[in-house]
């Protein structure tokens, strides 16, 4: 695991690496890796902002860093020269990091130049320094070592202010209390030290390892009857390296109490630690800690008092990667560091290796005991250079996305076939009524259809193909009769189909026909044909409107860029094919002719009655006529277009006056001459 | 907590960097750019902000580096002064008042103690180039009124203007004539292009000059692409010139490096051009630079050239052509069209960036996050090609769904438009393309709204057209056999009175929709998409519309084209209140009741802060901006203020953040200025202090030797031993190979050999060394350090390797030689 990488042969080294989040509002995350290199990352982006390898960064490996609390950014420098300084900058800026190393000196490292402001070495540490702390108000820096004395630095003139020996053994951390007064040093033991006289104030029991961390938990005592002096009952939090439990002390005025007030227990050892301060009695602390297992947990608690029991955490943070493949199992993922958002609710989390971190923010839920986040990081190891200077990210775009053209359902209103009452709401009224004698029409044709199959095994198997391709949903049946491009062909077929394949095979179209463009331009040739044909079957379906609506709305669509054109377009021709129809029933007055008219002009209802009957009768009669039909195929084409064309313009003239004119025809009257007394 | 002064509109970051050509430090760790009324100084290295030098009243309009002393920086600016700065610290040393307005500054290493302006006199298109003398003299202000005129007749654009090598003339272009000035001579010459007899269709006036910085060349950007070099101009008659021609569009600006080998120039293509030896064969491109490249400018040690570029940024780029660091302003190139959104997950600012791009800018650390490819093309960047432009953006969910609208209109009737809808996926921590819907509308999408009402099970979208309908898309379930998936559908269709639909607004808790059709306003019932409720005002077409919060949920708001600002209450179904206001901005603060209505008016644009409920606004501000408000957003705070005055109040949970026309991002500070300037705590004194480096103690005690050096310099010369005397090296040579010992036993002793032996010294020597390195210790402590140092690794050296033992005076021969042969380096 990357967590384990900080120590490098001392069993009671601390685990992890050095990071830190910036002050104020964590804009950024340095962190000092085990090869050497200090790298800082922009919260708010995820981007690497600068690197930094220290001239001795393999010998003297950084072991300790710490920001420097705000500076301004334009600092009125100390007059040198004979001159009034007049510009002052604006904000406050983060600026300064300082970086302990394994050898004893200390850098600081301005983030904003990118280079390294100075180094205090003269008089410092002859061993590893452990532990940084800046002085939040006079910019003093206090600093301990493996070589057991706590240095206190002047960082205006980079010279040593005073030097003392804070314990037997190496000191191991440090923390400034929030007045700024006192000073917490820990080897095993916790010292309270008066920075003004560098005396010891108080003596803490400790841990058996080293303390790898001491942070101040409350700025104000918890009971406000006696006057503050700026320390007394004030609490703060310790955590060693391999202890599973961080102990929470409190100083008191009388010198007695040497235990912790109480504890609480995590599942490994403490690697990062933050809180949020709690300013008044009823706020709780909320504590944050990263532990080596790569897991966070958080507390909540109002800190008053002893409490013998080990507090557990409120809350569980983990990370794991999802499997490749279905049935691999996640990998967890390290959490590095955690800290709290300025707003207190939510987190920001540092994860994946050391060398790429992922920095996240993620919000609390105080109701949430344990929460598991699945994030891929597979992508996030290589680097990328280009997007680091570009500042762009392109966000995905697969074939997994769902494409909405024109014409497809959900493009323009919801496809809902079933619920009537979710359609818009100038058709709500007028779908009312409903039909259920479709039904057994429906059933009795298809019968009729498949005595018709064992009938005509030996005509043009086409039909045939066609409806066993549309029950089986076959896609090669289908394709081997829709792919035909021979107009007669097409029409016969049409003719020949059966009825109840009729709706089916306008699905199949339509499906058709929101692929490909080409394929399109044969479907609508079908099309065409079934609409001439069987209009009469279908203005006598009674939920046509809903059945049809993605048709419509495509067609509706597909014919929008030339709407006015294409009107005029179904006009002229539909005028033309009557004007020679009517010179061809001049010429032949047939009476084939009138019979086929008959069948156009008849209320679709009693036809279809007819036709049961007729069929019920003579099987033949039915043969006959269909031979008739085909014969009279070359004859009744214009007609055919005549209606095709009507068709064609109804649909044109708008998905509204399409539907009232499909109501229309689910009543009585007839289209035909409806229409023919518009054009007119 | 906070002390309360007036409530004062200030500047929000992301200022104009591209205004003139930014300048290095002469050891290019620092660039200085003009930003408004400051000058900013920047790290090369980790582009961020260490100074900003504020002192000018006005527009800064140049800044030159001092060309007496590389640590200070001047600076000239509209308001009629010149300013000299210690760019280090951030500091003003003077104040020299010319007078004049003044558009632009150039200095001259051999004119001492005197600048050119650019001033314009009487008419306003006509510019003269004058040298003002800078008096010496101690104090902080003086009167700077000794200007002598140099040339007439000049752009006002400092790019027109150029200085030749060792400041011999002067090259100055307008239109089609280029004038140099000869400081000799006194005289001027005027070249004219041949093709301004015709000027109606030339199109080849000059744009920029540059002067070569060792030659007699100046070289020329034409508006037609062209590059022209000319030589021989000191002869009206026989000067010549050449052309260069790459770029296809206008020469925006001209360089040359600091040697003068190459040349770089830059234009509209975003393509970075380094001519090599002026010839047009030899050249390089930096391309897809992103934006037209407004300014060139070149480190004067030569290592960098940075490009400022119209998109508001600056790049700076390696003299290998690699650009290593962008300075990144909030992007101002483009229209807004989406408006300010706020992402709930990240709290930056989100609008319209570079092209096909949104911004996510980070108002707390006032710098860009990164941009979002939304269009996803390669951006060709011509005047003649209509892009694809996008117009539309919302967050929905807190941030999990983002909804872009992208359209491009090349005639009236040819529109193009595309909606996609992103979900954020936190897994990869990106977005992902969810739904793609084109021509979601068959005209232009006029509003889009999500609803935002926690409690919504299912995420809604709204959109409004001007083709009369607005649409409603629900993220339905479209899991199939192949694959679980959510997809977005539309799953309601409306209109009224066939009107355009215009705007469109959710109440808080998601259970109403408002949508305007021009004059009326519709309410909707979410559940079953249901008009409940007209209202209308006659007076005109509503122009912006939005609910209500908290305990004022039940009113509406809308503003009209005819500035009549009305409120509805939604129980009684009636008027509450109307009153006339030109609002350009009408934004409710999600965390509060207040509404926030930026007005119009002839003056400026006034702030009205109010309540619904309320009769009286809560706060009002008139004139915050000169120019017309655009735009504005209320920013959630992290940490709450607490302002207890009561005018003050509605910034205490959010603060509110406004565009102006000329995409000037500002918002309301309360704190006093002078609080501002004084920190919080006290801050912290850092003096920058360096140990030397061992490298250093090398090149340094060497200067410093250097004069004793040339005193002793017989005595300290080491006569290196002929390599043919060593017996070893001819005992090794001469050696057949076969009886040779190994390499790793001959090489110890062919070391030694090398080695100065004591033999070849002669002992009166050494006790002079040792003085010597006495002197130095005495010196400087931090040498001393140093030395100890250098001592200890030679220790460590010598217990490595015990083969060696090198005797104390050997190590002192060592010593020695190291300083010798280190001598030459000093010399660089």
């Amino acid at each position: 695991m990357a967590a384990g990488g900080g120590g490098s042969g001392d069993p009671l080294s601390r685990a992890g690496v050095p990071c830190a989040f910036s002050p104020q509002n964590q804009a950024y995350f340095a962190l000092a890796s085990t090869d050497g290199h200090l790298r800082v990352w922009e919260t708010g982006n995820n981007r690497l902002h600068q690197e930094y390898v220290p001239s001795a960064h393999l010998s003297g490996t950084c072991t300790c860093l710490a920001w420097a609390p705000a500076r301004l950014q334009a600092k009125e420098t100390p007059q040198r020269k004979k001159r009034k300084s007049e510009a002052i900058g604006t904000s406050e800026q983060i600026d300064l990091l300082a970086l302990g190393t394994a050898v004893g000196s200390i850098l600081l490292y301005s983030t904003v130049k990118g280079e390294l402001h100075s180094k205090l070495t003269s008089g410092g540490h002859e061993n590893k320094v452990n532990c940084i702390e800046w002085h939040q108000f006079n910019g003093c820096l206090y600093s301990c070592s493996d070589d057991k004395h706590i240095v206190e630095w002047n960082t205006q003139t980079c010279k040593v202010k005073c030097k003392w020996k804070g314990d037997n053994s190496s000191v191991s951390s440090l923390c400034i209390s929030p007045d700024g007064k006192m000073l917490l040093s820990a080897g095993r033991t916790i010292k309270l030290w008066v920075l003004e006289t560098k005396e010891i104030y108080r003596h803490f029991t400790g841990h058996a390892t080293p303390v790898s961390s001491l942070i101040f938990t409350t700025l104000r005592p918890p009971n406000e009857s006696q006057p503050f002096d700026g320390i007394t009952g004030l609490y703060f939090l310790s955590g060693a390296v391999h202890d599973r439990l961080l102990n929470v002390w409190q100083i008191r005025s009388e010198n007695k109490e040497k235990t912790a007030v109480m504890s609480f227990t995590v599942t490994d050892e403490p690697v990062y630690i933050d809180l949020t301060l709690s300013e008044n009695k009823e706020e709780p602390v909320k504590l944050a800690v990263v532990c080596k297992d790569g897991q966070v947990h958080l507390f909540e608690h109002i800190l008053n008092g002893f409490c013998k029991k080990p507090l557990t955490s409120n809350c569980t943070i983990q990370i794991a990667a999802p499997g490749k493949g279905k049935k691999s199992t996640p990998k967890p993922i390290p959490i590095l560091a955690a800290g709290f958002c300025s707003d207190k609710m939510s987190l920001l989390l540092v994860y994946g290796s050391w060398f790429q971190p992922i920095i996240e923010r993620v919000a609390l839920n105080p109701k949430e005991p344990h929460m598991c986040l699945v994030r891929d990081i597979s992508n996030c190891w290589a680097p990328k250079v280009e997007t680091a200077i570009t500042k762009v990210r392109t966000p995905v775009m697969n074939s997994e996305a769902k494409v909405l053209v024109p014409g497809i359902p959900g493009h323009r209103a919801a496809n809902k076939l079933a619920i009537p009452q979710t359609e818009e709401l100038e058709n709500k009224r007028k779908l009312g009524e409903n039909e259920v004698s479709i039904e057994e029409r429906l059933g009795a044709m298809d019968i009729d259809s498949k005595k018709r199959k064992d009938d005509l095994p030996q005509t043009n198997s086409f039909p045939i193909l066609l409806t066993q391709g549309l029950e089986s949903n076959d896609f090669e049946m289908l394709n081997k009769v829709l792919q035909t491009r021979n107009v007669n062909l097409i029409k016969k077929t049409v003719l020949r189909m059966p009825l109840h394949a009729v709706i089916p095979l306008l699905q199949e179209l339509t499906k058709r026909l929101q692929g490909h463009p080409n394929s399109a331009v044969l479907m609508v040739q079908w099309l065409k044909c079934v609409l001439t044909v069987h209009a009469s079957y279908l203005s006598t379906l009674p939920d046509l409107v809903s059945q049809l609506r993605t048709l419509y709305q495509l067609l509706d669509s597909r014919v929008k860029t030339f709407q006015k054109l294409s009107h005029l377009h179904g006009k002229l021709i539909l005028l033309i094919t009557q004007v020679t129809a009517s010179e061809k029933t001049k010429e032949m007055s047939c009476p084939g002719q009138k019979a086929k008219l008959v069948y156009e002009e008849e209320s679709s209802e009693e036809e279809s009655d007819d036709e049961i009957a007729d069929k019920d009768s003579d099987d033949n009669w039915d043969e006959d006529e269909d031979e008739k039909e085909s014969e009279k195929d070359e004859d009744a084409d214009e007609e055919n277009e005549d209606e095709d064309a009507e068709e064609k313009d109804d649909e044109e003239n708008g998905e509204d006056r399409d539907m009232t004119s499909e109501k229309e025809l689910n009543g009585d009257s007839d289209l035909d001459p409806e229409n023919e007394s518009e054009e007119e | 907590m906070v002390e309360e002064g007036v409530l004062r509109v200030v500047r929000s970051g992301g200022s104009e960097l591209n205004f003139r050509r930014a300048v290095f430090s002469a050891d290019s760790k620092y660039l200085f750019c003009v930003s408004g009324d400051f000058v900013k100084v920047y790290s090369t290295v980790t582009e961020e902000c260490v100074h900003i030098l504020q002192g000018h009243s006005k527009m800064v309009t140049g800044i030159q580096l001092n060309p007496n002393n590389h640590l200070q920086l001047y600076s000239s600016s509209l308001d009629g002064t010149i300013k000299l700065w210690d760019y280090l610290d951030g500091i003003l040393i003077k104040t020299f008042i010319v007078g004049h307005k003044l558009h632009g500054l150039f200095t001259l290493a051999h004119a001492e103690n005197s600048v050119f302006v650019t001033i314009n006199k009487e008419k306003p298109d006509v510019f003269q180039l004058v040298s003002v003398k800078l008096p010496k003299s101690s104090s902080q202000e003086i009167e700077a009124k000794e200007v002598s005129f140099v040339l007439d007749y000049i752009n006002q654009s400092p790019k027109c203007v150029a200085f030749g090598h060792e400041g011999e003339y002067v090259a100055a272009v307008r239109d089609f004539y280029l004038s140099v000035y000869f400081f000799k001579k006194k005289t001027t010459s005027r070249f004219t292009l041949s093709s301004s007899k015709n000027k109606k269709h030339a199109k080849n006036d000059f744009t920029c000059v540059a002067c070569h910085p060792k030659e007699d060349c100046i070289a020329s950007g034409h508006r037609d692409g062209k590059i022209r070099l000319w030589r021989n101009f000191d002869d009206d008659k026989k000067y010549t010139y050449t052309c260069l021609h790459w770029h296809h569009d206008m020469v925006m600006d001209l360089a040359f490096s600091v040697t003068g080998a190459s040349l770089l120039s830059g234009g509209r293509e975003s393509v970075l051009v380094e001519w090599r030896d002026a010839t047009e064969k030899n050249k390089e491109f930096l391309p897809r630079l992103g934006a037209t490249i407004e300014h060139i400018s070149v480190s004067p040690a030569g290592d960098l050239f940075c490009t400022s570029h119209s998109d508001n940024k600056i790049i700076v780029i390696h003299r290998n052509l690699e650009a290593s660091a962008v300075i990144q302003g909030l992007v101002k190139d483009r229209n807004i069209f989406t408006g300010l959104l706020i992402d709930p997950r990240t709290r930056a600012l989100v609008l319209n960036g570079k092209p096909g791009h949104l911004q996510f800018y980070s108002l707390q650390n006032d710098k860009q996050l990164y941009n979002l490819d939304i269009i996803q093309q390669e951006y060709i960047n011509d005047y003649d090609l209509i892009q694809i432009e996008l117009t539309k953006a919302a967050f929905g969910c807190q941030g999990n769904w983002l909804a872009t609208v992208e359209q491009r209109q090349e005639k009236e009737t040819e529109l193009e438009l595309q909606m996609k809808l992103w979900a954020y996926n936190k897994k990869t921590q990106g977005f992902v393309l969810n739904t793609k819907v084109s021509m979601p509308h068959d005209d232009h999408i006029t509003a889009l709204c999500f609803c935002n009402a926690r409690k919504s099970e299912t995420p809604t979208l709204v959109t409004c057209s001007k083709d009369g309908y607005f649409k409603v898309w629900i993220l339905t379930d479209d899991s199939d056999i192949y694959k679980k998936a959510v997809g977005w559908t539309c799953d309601f269709v409306g209109s009224y009175h066939k009107y355009q639909a215009t705007n469109c607004c959710f109440s808080e808790d998601g259970s109403l929709l408002a949508v305007s059709f021009e004059e009326t306003v519709t309410l909707w019932d979410s559940e079953t998409w249901e008009l409940k409720c007209t209202f209308c005002q006659r007076a005109g077409k509503v122009r912006y519309l939005c609910f209500g919060r908290f305990t004022c949920s039940k009113y509406l708001l809308g503003a009209t084209d005819n500035d009549i600002l009305c409120c509805w209450n939604l129980l009684s179904c009636t008027l509450e209140w109307s009153t006339k206001l030109s609002v350009r901005v009408l934004e409710p603060d999600r965390n509060s009741e207040n509404i926030a209505a930026i007005s119009q008016s002839s003056e400026g644009s006034d702030l009205f802060v109010f309540k619904p409920s309320e009769p009286r606004p809560l706060y009002i501000q008139k004139n915050i901006s000169r120019e017309e408000v655009h735009w504005g957003v209320f920013v959630p705070r992290d940490v709450p203020e607490t302002f207890t005055s009561e005018s003050y109040q509605w910034l205490n949970r959010s603060q509110l953040y406004f565009l102006t026309k000329s995409q000037s991002l500002l918002t309301f500070s309360a704190k006093s200025p002078e609080e501002k300037l004084t920190p919080t705590s006290k801050q912290l004194l850092a003096e920058e202090s360096l140990p030397t480096t061992p490298f250093y103690f090398i090149l340094g005690k060497h200067r410093q030797q250097q004069d004793e050096k040339l005193n002793t310099m017989g005595n300290e010369l080491v006569q290196l031993p002929v390599t043919e005397n060593i017996p070893a090296i001819s005992e090794l040579l001469h050696t057949p190979a076969h009886v040779l010992p190994s390499a790793s036993f001959l090489c110890t002793m062919f070391v030694n050999s090398l080695l100065l032996s004591k033999k070849t010294n002669s002992d009166e020597e050494i006790p002079d060394d040792e003085d010597m390195e006495e002197k130095e210790s005495d010196s400087s402590d931090e040498e001393n350090d140093v030395t100890e140092k250098v001592q200890d690794t030679n220790d460590i050296d010598a217990e490595e390797d015990i083969i060696h033992q090198l005797s104390k005076s050997e190590e002192k021969e060592l010593r020695k030689l190291r300083k010798v042969d280190y001598s030459w380096l000093a010399a660089l």
